[in-house]
């Protein structure tokens, strides 16, 4: 058999390669060099591009609506990602015990991750709709005042949370379980020798055992925390008096509702960047070593 | 064998060979057209309809029909399409406030460039309606086609049992009549049945069939510019948002999103809708249901007649296409008097035809559809909007005041309608 020498081994590894380098140049690098372009540029699609330097980044300073819809995607976070590890966590702690339809639990739990986000989003703006949801429906019927889940400003982002929570509960459930069974089985017998409690097993073992779960599950719920779009535009529209604004959709409305294509990717990089700066944080705070 | 074979194939090749080239060459005479109709069922129909009609008459000149493809909204299509240059010869279901954006980026075709464009238009249109559609640089890039004024629809049923034997024409008399028909039915201590039913989402363009539409009828036609500058600082838009407020303020008004037609179901008495939702009733309607259209309500002293939004849909050329010529003649017989006829028919939607509720043309479908003949009147005392690029930057401006001041409460009308038209004015300084 011919030996392939050094070059040409190189020439097939790029060509196995070539699928993804393409789809890398087309989706990823070419947006993301013409976004970086438009940040400089004021163009409404169909009109010619025009410069304008640093405008784009001044307007943003002092655009009160974006700060307003950052804060908005900051309580958002600061309900849903609490609630979500939470939540996860104690649920991946009962499924990963031998109980009675383990398999079908699992299953329950994840069916949510794989329904449309629309679909769920308008199944959940009935159930929270102020005459005639079924939340409020049962409120009535058991004679407490009904709740204005979607129509109060104070009211509509935390229940989008606690919507957003229980439509993606389910994949960190599975992330956590798997957390959970890499937990060598020896240290919990070595706790019970010493005479360890469930809540110390689980303060001192479980949860720094699973801290790269842990931050991993962190960090994709900010990134999924920051990309909050399809509730608040299905639900709200970004209302009551923009207390459901987020940053996704304020980028969304700059972009394809007034065609200001080179503002909305000044707001896209500046929330990438505020992104950027807050999983450092997280990083940080909670990240630590196993086995130190 | 192999030579009688040869001897065999050789002429059928060549027949085939012959008989593709030649209708090669009819197919190199066929202009094709491709033609965007907006995409709901009625006016699929109608499109299919009058395609059908076109291709069969007009061999050489043959359309393909296809709906505008599914979005939000019919605006967010077009531009894509204008930016990736993938526009259709013809598009029929263009909202005018869009027009000037794609004027400025020559996508259209300027329709007074064909000789015959301004007989045509006048035949039809009236010269009040043309004009409005007229751009900043004198070009008209959109041939009027349909409109749908905004009236009031109101269960006849529902009134009567409260008492009320015409419908309210005044903002307080839609007060009072409100008083009576909010109310709870079933006693579970909850309202459930309302006078009317306002979109308090704040998108831009539910403004139209609210804000917008009372505002045209309460100041007797004015719009929200006035010689290209910001003119909506007035009492008549104080008006509007105080009886609005009013509404909300007093539960007249659901808050949220209900589940279903909420007029059909009876659970709202008045709406303020297009002529679209007669074809919509007519089809879903139980039995003794009963329902009938007035003028939109007004302040105190407005006089007859009341205007309204006109809610238009035109018919453009956009400038990718190669038969610009050919494009013309189908515009002509889409809006021709029996297409016209058939729009009404299958729609519901008024045609911009002069004398609409006179033509003799159309006398027996009004006398066989009364309730259309009050929009085929009212459908001369209508305003469209300005024609500003920046116009649904404006309408959301106008969205946000609303949902402080009228929905909530946080504004009174007179800091709401000074705080938008100052925003409307800098996003037209920008």
């Amino acid at each position: 058999m011919k030996k392939m020498n050094k070059y040409e081994n190189n020439r097939v590894g790029y060509l196995m390669g070539l699928p993804y380098i393409i789809f890398f140049l087309l989706f990823v690098a070419y947006p993301l060099i013409f976004s970086f372009i438009l940040v400089f540029h004021k163009w409404d699609i169909i009109g010619p591009m025009n410069f304008v330097g640093f405008v784009n980044f001044s307007h943003l300073l002092h655009d009160s609506l974006f700060w307003k819809s950052l804060g908005n995607t900051l309580i958002f976070l600061a309900i849903h990602i609490p609630l979500q590890i939470i939540i996860a966590l104690v649920i991946a702690n009962i499924l990963n015990q031998k109980i009675v339809a383990r398999g079908f639990f699992r299953a329950a739990f994840f069916l949510p991750v794989v329904i449309s986000g629309v679909v769920v989003t308008m199944i959940w703006q009935q159930l929270y709709s102020q005459e005639t949801g079924l939340f409020n429906m049962l409120l009535s019927k058991i004679s407490l005042p009904k709740i204005p889940w979607l129509i109060s400003t104070k009211l509509a982002m935390p229940s989008i949370a606690i919507m957003a929570t229980w439509k993606n509960v389910g994949l960190y459930i599975v992330l956590f379980l798997a957390g959970l069974q890499n937990v060598p089985v020896s240290l919990y017998e070595a706790a019970d020798l010493d005479g360890a409690t469930g809540v110390q097993k689980f303060l001192h073992i479980t949860i720094p055992m699973i801290n790269p779960t842990i931050i991993m599950v962190l960090i994709l719920s900010t990134l999924g925390g920051f990309s909050l779009f399809i509730e608040p535009y299905v639900m709200t529209g970004g209302g009551p008096m923009n207390s459901t604004l987020s940053c996704v959709l304020y980028i969304y409305k700059q972009a394809f509702y007034f065609n200001h294509m080179g503002y909305a990717a000044t707001l896209g990089f500046a929330v990438a960047f505020i992104i950027m700066i807050v999983v450092i944080i997280q990083r940080r705070l909670f990240e630590t070593e196993i086995y130190t | 064998m192999l030579k009688s074979i040869k001897s065999f194939l050789i002429p059928l090749f060549g027949l085939i060979f012959l008989s593709e080239s030649i209708s090669l060459c009819a197919k190199d005479n066929v202009v094709r057209l491709t033609y965007w109709p907006s995409s709901n069922p009625e006016e699929i129909e109608l499109a299919t309809s009058i395609v059908d009609e076109w291709n069969r008459t007009h061999p050489y000149i043959q359309v393909d029909m296809q709906p505008l493809p599914a979005s939000q909204s019919s605006e967010e299509v077009l531009f894509t399409a204008v930016a990736a240059k993938t526009t259709p010869d013809i598009c029929s279901n263009i909202w005018p406030g869009i027009v000037p954006e794609f004027a400025l980026a020559n996508a259209l075709v300027a329709l007074d460039k064909f000789k015959d464009f301004w007989d045509v238009a006048f035949l039809r249109t009236t010269k009040n309606i043309l004009e409005s559609f007229i751009s900043k640089n004198g070009h008209i890039y959109q041939m009027p086609w349909k409109g749908n004024p905004i009236m009031m629809e109101y269960n006849v049923r529902l009134l009567r049992d409260a008492g009320i034997f015409k419908p309210p024409r005044t903002y307080a008399e839609f007060m009072n009549a409100a008083k009576e028909l909010t109310r709870d039915t079933d006693g579970d201590g909850t309202i459930d049945q309302w006078i009317g039913i306002i979109n308090v989402n704040p998108v831009w363009w539910h403004r139209f069939f609210d804000f917008y539409s009372l505002y045209i009828a309460a100041s007797r036609g004015r719009t929200l510019f006035e010689n290209g500058k910001v003119d909506f600082n007035n009492e008549y838009a104080k008006d509007v948002f105080r009886f609005l407020q009013e509404g909300f303020k007093k539960k007249y008004f659901p808050m949220g999103t209900l589940q279903g037609n909420q007029f059909l179901l009876e659970h709202v008495a008045i709406q303020f809708v297009g002529p679209w939702d007669i074809g919509f009733l007519e089809k879903n309607k139980p039995e003794n249901f009963e329902y009938d259209f007035a003028p939109l309500p007004v302040p105190e002293g407005t006089p007859e007649p009341i205007l309204t939004y006109s809610d238009p849909k035109n018919i453009v050329i956009f400038s990718t296409t190669k038969h610009p010529e050919e494009a013309w003649e189908f515009v002509k017989f889409l809006i021709s008097k029996e297409n016209d006829l058939q729009l009404l028919k299958i729609t519901y939607q008024m045609p911009f035809r002069k004398d609409l509720d006179i033509d003799p043309a159309f006398k027996k479908y009004f006398k066989e559809n009364p309730k259309t003949l009050k929009f085929a009147k009212q459908i001369s005392y209508t305003r469209g909007t300005d024609n500003i690029p920046q116009l649904k930057e404006i309408f959301d401006a106008i969205a946000q005041a609303f949902e402080y001041c009228c929905v909530y409460g946080q504004q009174t009308p007179e800091d709401a309608i000074k705080n938008a038209t100052e925003i409307c004015k800098q996003i037209i300084e920008r």
